[in-house]
């Protein structure tokens, strides 16, 4: 090995570090989602394990089952079998890189990781939605237009439930390892001094960007709109029905919710002031309590809706779920730029 | 400035993922109002201002709860054997758990009805009905005893029960369980359900003066399970409605299969020409056979009799008498306002609750605007009956009652809530958490024509961690709310016995002046009654021996019987010849197989059948403290061997040892 270019002891050790730390996630849970409902005092949980899925499965498909979601079982996830062997292989890859000393190696390793996370992301997203999709057609609760897509990462309410999903302690060690990882690969990657000051700031910089996403990650995005608890920010009612809900969040992160498009109208006009730099997010009508961009959605408006306030508009993600709601509620359909002038 | 910016990246990362607990949601802590403690404090000596009378469920029992305390003021056993007492035991009690099966000890008591007079609780009796083998009961409020049991025939399960009409006419019983009529052959396959399987709605008449109870008439329905009713108060006075569900007709996994049909029904049955149809002769006699058991306060005795046969009317030949109302989802509830037009469904499985107009059904039926028949009945259009529709009220509405301002307020399971609405215009005013999971609410004459809206009783399902553990098996969980301000106040949460599955409250006032305080000896007319001491007596006949023993503080007379012999039916027929405030006696005795003690009132004459297995000496005594001597409240009895000649004596304070059998007490 060149001396000059063979890694830092520090670093080095950093890697065993997160070689070893790979192994131990091997037995720690990975994600946890808890589930929190008024007559479950001591809160319900799911764990789930590189190898299995831990804590109160059994009673989450019990409950499951009224509203015919598949029941949840080890057996059925692939993921299951090959996840310990994934980390076990990342655990070995750093030891290797550890020992080996080549820069090649690093960021190879590193961009696998980033790139692992992210496709365990994606299957974790794409599972949840089938999860919260394919419901039994003979369950015994239906609740039109509900589907029980557990939250990615995050808070969701379902019918009873509100649903919580964080990573778990493993899950926080595999971040770690990441981040171990990236932090030895600045430090290895040895630039003249002036690319080093760029990359130093870059990495300034990125922290900061960090940070302020951290600050706003639970104020730019949308707030649910709690039923019987809420009031129109308008209008002043109490929220009875929330399919027809919109909101504004101004550029400060001011959240003003409304049970009805006229309301949120009515307001914008008032407030001028607000009207530049918000935000608008309107209900998905077909979609639980998903909100969508104003500009994104499309509209239908129908007398047949007889929202609270009578502005007879819902809101939908796509042209297909309208599509499919015409056919109970007929009426005409509009673009955010038509509704602007009402 | 490597190291800087590696610490501020771990700490930023670190900080992002922290920032996400701040979205968790935290539990909401009870909000009790501060001014809750005195609201139910009733101090030492005070009276509470309500009688809540509330069901046992599978304790067969009624309980009697105080309100606002909370305190659990007696037990009344209706359909269970009640040891405590000798209810089921005893032999003049016996016969009121007598059903066409034989002695039945046990049954699931599920709801109450206070008698009304004119739409207005009068505080006479209290009916409850009986879930597995069918019987309504009638308790008297003025001894709190039950008075009389009345079988169903033609009948299983009976869950749309023992509600009445505004004028205590009719006392209903409807089915919950569809299943061969009993003069049919019951031996057929279950999946022959929709062809052989019917359900009934028995009509109870009740005496005015006396509320003596009979079939007067059964009215035949499709086979769909009967949940709840409520009879119209006012203009809709002629009718009464019955939530059901399975409409699918399913007889199997009911759990997936009776939850497919987006609308059950709620049934409209016009009473008043039911009535008159079963008058004029229109039904048909079926011969059946259920027991009608009745107790008579003076002789302290019931009597059980086998009725014979059955009026029936069937509901798809009479035309004009039932309709069906569509009603989302699995109704459960079936509630109407003081006013009599506004009729609530709640449907447990729906997400909305339909509220639905008399004047409209009226109008409906009128019009014939109907959808379609199911099994010959006309099932009238949804939107002609419905009034509106309370949007998204909560998860698992189940049933309603009426604060007499107007509005209603729902109990939500799924959600464990209960929610407040304006009857008018269907919006929500005020939700509240209970804990956990509601059944049942009640209103002190929440569901009559003059509700008093002070208090919300909410009857909850699950307990958990309510109060402190008491094993596995937990008392329910109970919670009073004031309604009389906007917004509802949890006042108190207190546990309940059994499983309550309906309330009712009344004011204080309406009962407590009538409560008997002790039986007239005088009037006493049970067959082996002794007036008196000098009545005390023990007869042989045969194998036979009635003993009349008597009770005062704090002897039995007699209280030393000789000759009793093996193979004997004895008979104890215990006589409390008190005539004064609380002051019963009991009465155990040792070696009583299949029996249990005595509770008997001042002036009550109680008896308990007793064969002894052996030969020797038996004890009996007082089992209720009555008196500072109570002690030495006592007696013994001699049994003899089958072929002796011991001759039958008895006596108090006669029988001293003699001088040959006296060793001196106390020796130097």
């Amino acid at each position: 090995m060149k001396h000059s270019l063979s890694f830092k002891n520090s670093s080095r050790i950093l890697l065993v570090l997160g070689a070893l730390v790979l192994l131990a996630i091997i037995k720690l849970p990975m994600w946890r989602i808890d589930l929190q409902a008024p007559q479950y005092p001591e809160g319900l949980t799911l764990f789930i394990y590189p190898n299995h899925l831990g804590g109160d499965v059994d009673i989450v498909n019990g409950l499951n089952h009224y509203i015919g979601m598949k029941p949840l079982h080890t057996e059925d996830f692939f993921e299951f079998k090959i996840l310990p062997f994934i980390t076990i292989g990342f655990s070995v890859l750093l030891l290797l890189t550890a020992f080996v000393g080549k820069r090649w190696m690093l960021i190879s390793v590193f961009i696998l990781f980033i790139i692992f996370g992210i496709i365990a992301m994606i299957d974790f997203w794409r599972w949840e939605y089938n999860y919260g999709h394919t419901l039994n057609p003979d369950a015994p609760i239906i609740v039109p237009g509900m589907a029980y897509q557990p939250p990615l990462i995050g808070f969701k309410q379902l019918l009873n439930f509100g649903a919580y999903s964080i990573p778990a302690l493993g899950g926080f060690l595999f971040v770690g390892v990441g981040i171990l990882l990236f932090a030895v690969n600045v430090i290895e990657l040895r630039y003249k001094k002036r690319v080093k000051a760029i990359i130093n700031k870059q990495a300034v910089a990125a922290a900061c960007a960090l940070l302020l996403i951290g600050f706003s990650s639970c104020n730019s995005s949308p707030e649910q709109i709690v039923l019987g608890k809420d009031n129109c920010s308008y209008c002043k009612m109490p929220f009875g029905d929330a399919r027809f809900g919109a909101e504004l969040i101004t550029s400060k992160g001011k959240v003003y919710k409304f049970d009805d498009a006229h309301c949120l109208f009515s307001f914008i006009n008032e407030n001028n002031s607000t009207k530049s730099n918000s935000k608008i997010y309107f209900i998905d009508f077909s979609g639980g309590h998903t909100f969508v961009p104003a500009e994104n959605a499309v509209y239908l408006k129908s007398e047949t809706f007889h929202t609270p306030m009578n502005g007879n508009i819902a809101a939908f993600q796509s042209q297909e779920s309208l599509q499919v709601a015409m056919q109970k509620f007929p009426g005409t359909v509009l673009q955010w730029n038509e509704l602007n002038t009402k | 400035m490597k190291k800087f910016s590696n610490r501020v990246m771990i700490v930023a990362a670190a900080f992002m993922l922290s920032s996400l607990y701040s979205c968790k949601p935290k539990n909401t802590a009870d909000a009790v109002s501060g001014d809750a403690a005195e609201k139910v404090y009733v101090a030492p000596g005070k009276y509470d201002e309500f009688y809540d009378f509330v069901s046992g469920g599978f304790n067969g029992q009624m309980s009697v709860y105080g309100l606002p305390s909370g305190r659990l003021l007696k037990i009344v056993p209706v359909f269970s054997v009640f040891p405590e007492n000798g209810y089921g035991y005893s032999e003049e009690t016996k016969p009121m758990l007598n059903t066409s099966h034989g002695s039945v000890p046990w049954d699931d008591l599920h709801h109450l009805e206070l008698s009304q007079t004119n739409g207005e609780i009068d505080g006479r009796w209290i009916f409850a009905n009986a879930n597995n083998t069918p019987r309504v009961a009638r308790i008297d409020l003025s001894t709190f005893k039950t008075a009389e049991i009345m079988e169903l025939p033609n009948s299983a399960g009976n869950h749309s029960s023992p509600f009445i009409t505004e004028n205590t006419e009719y006392v209903v019983a409807g089915t919950r369980f569809a299943v061969p009529m009993d003069n049919q052959n019951g031996d057929v396959p279950i999946n022959t359900y929709r062809k052989n399987f019917k359900a009934s709605i028995s009509f109870i008449s009740v005496d005015k003066t006396t509320g003596n109870m009979k079939v007067a008439f059964q009215l035949r329905v499709p086979p769909v399970d009967f949940d709840l009713s409520h009879s119209g108060k006012g203009k809709s006075h002629d009718w009464f409605f019955f939530s059901c569900y399975n409409t699918e007709q399913a007889n199997t996994l009911l759990e997936v299969n009776a939850s497919q049909r987006d609308k059950d029904f709620i049934l409209a049955v016009n009473w008043k020409k039911l009535e008159e149809y079963a008058n004029a002769g229109k039904g048909h006699k079926e011969a059946v056979s259920y027991a009608h058991n009745v107790y008579n306060e003076e002789s302290h005795t019931s009597t059980s009799t086998i009725e014979k046969e059955v009026t029936v009317l069937d509901a798809k030949d009479l035309k004009d008498i039932c309709y069906f109302i569509p009603c989302p989802k699995s109704p459960h509830g079936c509630d109407v306002d003081p006013t009599g037009e506004y009729i609530v469904g709640s449907g447990k499985l729906a997400a909305l609750i339909p509220v639905f107009s008399f004047d409209k059904i009226q109008k409906a039926i009128a019009d014939k605007d109907f959808i379609g028949n199911y099994d010959g009945i006309p099932v009238i259009k949804y939107e002609s009956a419905l009034y509106g529709e309370v949007q998204k009220p909560g998860l698992g509405p189940l049933h309603t009652e009426f604060d007499g301002r107007g509005n209603a307020i729902t109990t939500m399971f799924v959600s464990s809530e209960i929610v407040r609405w304006n009857i008018k215009d269907l919006k929500i005013i005020d939700r509240q958490p209970t804990f956990y999971s509601p059944g049942h609410l009640s209103i002190p004459g929440g569901d009559t024509r003059k509700p008093n809206g002070k208090y919300v009783i909410v009857y909850n399902k699950i307990t958990k961690d309510r109060y402190l553990p008491t094993g596995p098996e937990l008392a329910q969980a109970a919670q009073l709310f004031d309604i009389t301000g906007d917004k509802m106040k949890l006042l108190l949460d207190f546990p309940t016995v059994g499983e309550p599955h309906y309330g009712q409250a009344v004011a204080a006032s309406v009962i407590k002046d009538k409560s008997v305080k002790f039986f007239d000896i005088n009037k006493n007319k049970n067959p082996y009654v002794a007036k008196g001491e000098a009545d005390a007596k023990v007869v042989r006949n045969g194998k036979r021996v009635d003993v009349y023993i008597t009770q005062i503080r704090s002897h039995f007379v007699p209280d030393n019987i000789e000759g009793i012999k093996m193979g004997d039916e004895v008979y104890w027929h215990v006589t409390n010849l008190e005539q004064d405030w609380d002051v019963p006696h009991g009465f155990a005795i040792k070696g009583a197989a299949n029996a249990a003690e005595l509770l008997v009132m001042p002036g009550e004459t109680q008896t308990l059948a007793w064969n002894p297995e052996k030969p020797g000496i038996y004890p009996f005594y007082c089992t209720d403290f009555c008196s500072a001597l109570h002690q030495e409240m006592q007696g013994y009895v001699r049994v003899s061997a089958a072929n002796s000649n011991v001759p039958l004596t008895f006596s108090t304070g006669k029988n001293m040892p003699d001088s040959t059998n006296t060793p001196p007490l106390l020796t130097q």
